[in-house]
């Protein structure tokens, strides 16, 4: 099973791949509508946006959890150096 | 291949150690435990502890990070395929059960964790609340639930569902919470957010 490098979701069906190409290492919902995979600035707009959609975080709390989340995904590695 | 064999040999090691930190820290709690009691619970001398986790602190987190990775894969599988509501509440309760003691812990402990053991608390909440508002949503969409915001319907599921557990003293004695409240809370929370009574009394 692979999991997504961008955000970590485990990718176990055709349905969960941009275009569902399963050669991909990353999911739908880190992919543009093009199929492309989506830059760590949208992504981070993404994460954010979702903890203040899905759970009612403070917006800047939600920034914050998102940086240091995406900081440990393979795709993003090293890019949490802008908050230490 | 002696080296491959003493780095298997390590990580099984450590394995074991992260095995026996969270058996310990769901029983006993997590800030409660110190480094001495996972040691003599492993059958191990303090150093062996220390040489694969420097700090207390390392060691929680990992042990955090590992288990609440499964239990946010599981409740990922669970809740994956579910179509309506009444059933991702279950799907979210049965992976909680799955964990309950360890899961408590968190529920009761994870504010004064360190940063990183509480982000784990939050991704495992991401977990369910994922498809939780996919869900929600389309129950809004189609008039079956009443139209609340996507988080503040979330958050009264889980606040119901946690403060039962951090008071589990109270609730259920004998140590099983959902098992006990499962049902009756995924009912009750269902009467809350119907819309369509008389459609849900035909469909049993
Ligand atoms: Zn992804």
């Amino acid at each position: 099973m692979k999991t997504c490098i961008s955000c970590g979701m485990p990718m176990t069906k055709p349905s969960d791949y941009p275009l569902a190409d399963e050669s991909k290492d990353y999911c739908i919902y880190c992919a543009r509508p093009d199929g492309s995979m989506q830059s760590y600035p949208e992504k981070l707009e993404g994460t954010t946006e979702f903890l203040i959609r899905t759970q009612g975080l403070d917006k800047e709390a939600a920034h914050q959890i998102a940086i240091r989340t995406l900081s440990k995904l393979p795709a993003w590695k090293g890019k949490e150096n802008n908050i230490e | 291949m002696k080296t491959t064999n003493r780095q298997l040999q390590k990580k099984q090691t450590k394995e074991a150690l992260l095995r026996t930190a969270y058996e310990v820290f769901s029983e006993r709690g997590i800030m409660n435990t110190r480094m001495s009691d996972i040691a003599q619970a492993a059958g191990v001398s303090h150093g062996t502890v220390f040489a694969h986790f420097q700090t207390q602190e390392m060691l929680i987190t990992k042990v955090v990070e590992t288990y609440g990775g499964k239990i946010a894969l599981r409740t990922h599988e669970l809740a994956g395929s579910c179509e309506h509501m009444k059933e991702i509440l279950s799907a979210h309760l049965a992976g909680i059960m799955e964990f309950e003691p360890f899961y408590t812990r968190l529920v009761i402990e994870n504010r004064l964790l360190a940063p990183a053991a509480r982000d784990v608390w939050v991704s495992v909440q991401s977990s369910i609340s994922f498809h939780f508002s996919q869900v929600a949503g389309r129950e809004i969409q189609s008039g079956r639930s009443i139209n609340l915001p996507t988080h503040l319907l979330f958050n009264i599921w889980v606040g119901l569902v946690h403060y039962y557990l951090a008071n589990g003293d109270l609730f259920a004695p004998e140590g099983n919470v959902i098992k006990r409240y499962g049902e009756t809370l995924v009912e009750n929370y269902m009467k809350l957010i119907q819309t369509d009574h008389r459609t849900r009394g035909r469909q049993g």
